[in-house]
């Protein structure tokens, strides 16, 4: 148990640190890489908690591919982030006042349900028993049947965003010369070969 | 205290052990690979490859070694010095531990977990940060370029191999990479997904900046991309790295469509050879193949290799996927 | 292996999720020039699925684990949006034309907009709520920045994404909550669960509907959450601001109104009162605030924020009778505005749209049928006997009344005073007024709309008996 506990806190504390660097760095070069590396905690504490599949998944989205498209973003951009932090301060005090606002909510959420504790009865329990299935075979097994309508409509979501993405951004510039294969390929040689007769001495 | 010893320092030690067992000689495959590419590509061109140091050239590697070792690391003034040097050692550690979960033979692996492929792709996904801190930290266009050029490539390949990973261990039930060479008894799943079995293998080819996808390092246009600013031995780290990876890559393609440890044939002489024996000798098939396409095959123009990813390979990869599960539900063969 | 869940509820919203696919797939191998042929085959996709809305199951059934309910309210709702929907689509053809705008995604996204907003009505659990609104909101927001190149068009988009996304938040944070102390999203389960509560709901559900409220407010534009609606339905494409003001404020009506009566009909006096101001800030603030207006599209924002207001009341009623005449009162809505927002389309010289008020002046010498079924719509708007209108306003005044609303009657009958100034001023600048340059002349199926709607309008008190017992059905479905 003792290596669990280490490794608890040794992932948190990675956690914690490179997620406050991420806000810190004045570099955002280092902001997104500090922020791989607390998802990549993240997914450490995941493992600790036994959810195997989930720790993966975040490493592969959000590190494999997510992080990597924002890092190139970040990196070709050219983007002067020291002035646009400057109006940071300003918008301290409504952040703040947010946050707190929340963490007054928390708070009373938190205390009530520590004054009365017949709503944590209520709670849901985890509906495959994790110690039978793999976590993996439970994710799925909820996923594809009890929860196909979010899934399948999550999926349809997805795809609205990819329309969007395109519709608002894709545009066919004029003159640029691209490689079409198929008429390539169906060019004739009578297309591409002319065959004169030149007279000799004439030249063409 | 001899608590202490019985469950922290022995196990400790054990793990620590099987841990060198599989990178020792991971190391001297690497280095040997060198050789083993240079002389082979040598014999395709009729040439004779390093001869000079060693039998045959067999000690040339060690002299590149040391070579390495010696020379002076240089690090470019204009450089961003911490991430200059984290980028060739997270390429060398990431390719190092992605064997963890590789098994031998059966029950021969330093962690059998349950979601081994699972960890195998996320580890291949790390990989690409490698390139792209080395080519910005170096603050060089060439590398700039080039790492440019490999992170789109290795994203876009990365989805086609995730979908063929997936088709797989529809197949197979179990995203356990023992299981997975345990299913392929009967048959080697090369034959029944030849598809995907070929898929896989370009996208390796891609995924490990090979010829001919190369286009990272193209040295007749990047120099050597990302690595141009690289010497030495953070040059080596960054070099054996790379080449780890390609015989990772060339492991899974055993383990996923050649069988693992698995003979051809269940029956007398193939049986007689131990499983670590037919896993290796796969790998170094698979190698030489790597080998015979860099000594073959021009190099890929880019918007040719994205049509590939995106156009080609993707939706057959996807097709596959419903056909395999149509297949599946269709014959009454879910796993 | 698992049972399949029963589709058969839900084939509508499967019928439109399918064709949406295809249709994009059509449209993707065909190219842009397919747009007018997608756009009337989606106004075909959405009859059909009215067709099977209407022959379906209405009598609550549940499914995919009861996540999704077809009832009585649903049937009525999907059919108002579909209608919505189809007649914006038909609206849109010519200005897409006229402004270079034919891509074929445009409808397509009112498609999966609808599909969208069927999800909304027909949720019965927190998670497949907020799914559905998503879908609709991200397609809105796609939609309200369809012309890219226009700078107001995309200030709008972007306005109204970041507002909708701080919205979505809130809602889901007040969700969230719910959730956590009734231990479940389900609509049933959190009802059951709250009147299983001895001493009141706790406070952490109370905490949980006031943010689900605020969320569910801005989604129907009422004050203080209506800032986005000017700006957006002003910067928009003008065809989509009348999608946005028909269709989505429909859905979101409905969905506002299955949360508050479904899972927390137990604290109806609880959430009543916050309810009570939302309908009287958003009539006072819609009441004055367009009068100052000179761009029509702002003002037609500023008078939904209104009428939202009016319908709220209904909702504060809490009682069958509320809920019916909330139901009425968008049915007549949707044919108001759809037809004053075809006219408002149809204000273009040449092939460009004018958008000011004074554009209307002396309309009636110039095009004196457009003239007249203007005055029609804002007549009723204003709520003047014996057209639609007044019905509407006529229905949730009664059911507050009855259920002790009075200082909100009082306030909602001012405020339809002050509000009937704006809209009389503009018959005033069509009749009385000097000619301004004459409109073109509107195509054969905006004619068609206008002339529907505008008969609707003027003779819907010749038979409201079939719409009133319809609505009373459809809102007796959540009381039981």
């Amino acid at each position: 148990m003792i290596i669990q506990t280490i490794a608890f806190y040794v992932f948190a504390a990675f956690v914690v640190g490179s997620a406050f660097m991420v806000i810190s760095a004045r570099n955002p070069v280092h902001s997104v890489l500090f922020l791989i590396l607390a998802f990549f905690n993240s997914a450490g504490l995941f493992v600790l908690l036994g959810a195997e599949f989930l720790a993966m998944i975040l490493v592969i989205v959000y590190v494999g591919a997510v992080a990597v498209l924002f890092l190139f973003v970040v990196m070709m951009l050219d983007i002067n982030f020291v002035r646009l932090r400057e109006g940071f301060l300003q918008y301290l005090p409504i952040g703040a006042s947010v946050g707190l606002l929340l963490l007054v909510e928390m708070i009373l959420v938190v205390g009530v349900l520590a004054t009365s504790p017949d709503t944590v009865a209520v709670a849901a329990a985890p509906t495959p028993d994790i110690t039978v299935v793999s976590n993996t075979e439970a994710l799925g097994a909820l996923l594809y049947t009890k929860y196909v309508y979010l899934f399948q409509s999550a999926g349809l979501i997805l795809l609205v965003a990819m329309i969007g993405a395109i519709v608002l951004a894709h545009r066919v510039r004029p003159g640029v010369r691209k490689q079409s294969i198929s008429a390539q390929v169906s060019r004739t040689r009578a297309e591409g070969v002319e065959l004169k007769k030149v007279k000799t001495g004439d030249g063409i | 205290m001899a608590d202490l010893w019985a469950n922290y320092i022995v196990p400790g030690l054990w793990i620590l052990l099987q841990v060198l067992v599989v990178v020792v000689p991971l190391l001297i495959a690497v280095a040997y690979f060198t050789w083993f590419e240079r002389k082979v590509m040598a014999a395709m061109h009729l040439r004779m490859g390093p001869n000079v140091v060693g039998p045959w050239g067999l000690l040339q590697p060690f002299a590149d070694a040391v070579k390495m070792f010696v020379k002076e690391t240089i690090l470019p003034t204009s450089a961003n010095k911490i991430v200059f040097l984290i980028a060739p050692v997270l390429t060398f550690v990431l390719a190092l531990v992605a064997w963890a979960v590789i098994p031998f033979g059966e029950g021969l692996v330093v962690s059998d977990i349950n979601v081994g492929i699972l960890y195998l792709f996320a580890i291949s996904s790390l990989g690409v940060y490698g390139i792209i801190m080395a080519g910005w930290a170096s603050n060089s266009r060439y590398a700039f370029l080039g790492a440019l050029r490999s992170a789109a490539q290795m994203v876009s390949y990365e989805v086609s191999i995730g979908f063929v990973m997936i088709t797989v261990l529809m197949v197979v039930g179990s995203l356990n990479l023992s299981d997975i060479v345990m299913a392929q008894q009967k048959v080697w799943f090369v034959i029944p997904l030849l598809p995907m079995a070929v898929v896989f293998f370009i996208s390796a080819l891609a995924e490990t900046n090979r010829v001919p996808f190369d286009l990272p390092e193209a040295e007749s246009e990047l120099v050597a991309g990302y690595q141009v600013e690289y010497s030495a031995m953070t040059f080596g780290l960054l070099f054996m790295g790379e080449n780890a990876n390609l015989i990772l890559m060339s492991g899974l393609t055993v383990i996923l469509f050649l069988g693992g440890w698995l003979p051809p044939l269940d029956i007398a002489p193939f049986t007689w050879i131990p499983g670590p024996i037919w896993f290796l000798s796969k790998i170094v098939v698979m190698l030489f193949v790597f080998i015979w396409i860099r000594a073959t095959f021009p190099r890929y123009r880019y918007d040719q290799l994205m049509r590939l990813g995106w156009k080609v390979f993707l939706p057959l990869s996807m097709f596959w996927v419903v056909l395999t599960g149509g297949v599946l539900i269709a014959f009454d063969l879910v796993p | 292996m698992a049972e399949l869940p029963n589709l058969i509820p839900a084939i509508p919203e499967l019928l439109l999720a399918a064709s949406a696919l295809v249709l994009l797939l059509f449209g993707a191998f065909r190219g842009d020039t397919s747009t007018r042929t997608i756009s009337w085959a989606t106004v075909g996709v959405m009859a059909l699925a009215a067709v099977f809305i209407i022959s379906g199951p209405s009598d609550g059934v549940q499914t995919f684990a009861g996540m999704f309910v077809a009832d009585g309210f649903g049937v009525f709702m999907k059919l108002l949006i579909l209608l919505g929907s189809g007649l914006t689509i038909i609206l849109s053809l010519g200005y897409l034309r006229d402004h270079g705008m034919e891509r074929f995604e445009y409808p397509i996204l009112i498609l999966l907009a609808t599909l969208g907003m069927m999800m909304m009505v027909a949720a019965a659990d927190l998670i497949s709520l907020y799914v559905g609104l998503e879908l609709q909101s991200l397609s809105l927001y796609v939609l309200a920045s369809f012309r890219r190149d226009s700078e107001r068009s995309t200030e709008a988009g972007l306005k109204y994404f970041v507002l909708g996304a701080l919205a979505s938040g809130i809602l889901l944070y007040g969700a969230s909550l719910v959730y956590g102390f009734t231990g479940s999203t389900n609509f049933d389960a959190i009802a059951a669960n709250i009147a299983a509560q001895e001493h009141g709901a706790s406070v952490g559900v109370l905490f949980g509907l006031a943010f689900l409220t605020a969320g569910l407010a801005f989604k129907v534009a009422a004050v203080p959450f209506h800032m986005w609606t000017p700006d957006v339905y002003e910067g928009a494409p003008t065809p989509v601001t009348a999608f946005f003001s028909v269709a989505p404020k429909i859905a979101a009506f409905a969905l506002f109104v299955r949360v508050m009566m479904g899972p927390f009909g137990g604290l109806a006096a609880d959430w009543s009162q916050i309810i009570v101001v939302l309908s009287a800030t958003s009539m006072v603030l819609g009441a004055f605030a367009a009068i100052g207006q000179r761009n029509i599209k702002r003002m037609m924002a500023y008078s939904s924020i209104g009428l939202i207001g009016f319908a709220l009341m209904g909702l504060a009623a809490a009682t069958p009778e509320g809920i019916q005449g909330l139901i009425l009162y968008m049915t007549l809505y949707l044919a108001m505005n759809i037809g004053a927002w075809a006219i408002i389309l149809n204000m273009r010289r040449g092939s460009s749209l004018v958008e000011n008020i004074d554009d209307l002046s002396g309309l009636a010498k110039n095009q004196p049928m457009m003239a007249a079924a203007m005055a029609i719509f804002m007549f009723s708007l204003a709520g003047i006997p014996p057209l639609a209108g007044f019905f509407a306003k006529f229905y949730v005044l009664l059911a507050a009344l009855d259920a002790g609303l009075y200082t909100l009657a009082v306030i909602g009958v001012l405020s339809a005073v002050v509000g009937s100034f704006y809209y009389l001023r503009i018959i005033k600048l069509m009749y009385f007024d000097e000619p301004a340059e004459k409109f073109t002349a509107p195509t054969r199926e905006v004619g068609l709309i206008i002339t529907a709607a505008a008969v609707f309008t003027l003779l819907f008190f010749l038979f409201p008996a079939p719409f009133v017992a319809e609505a009373e059905l459809a809102a007796n479905a959540l009381f039981r």
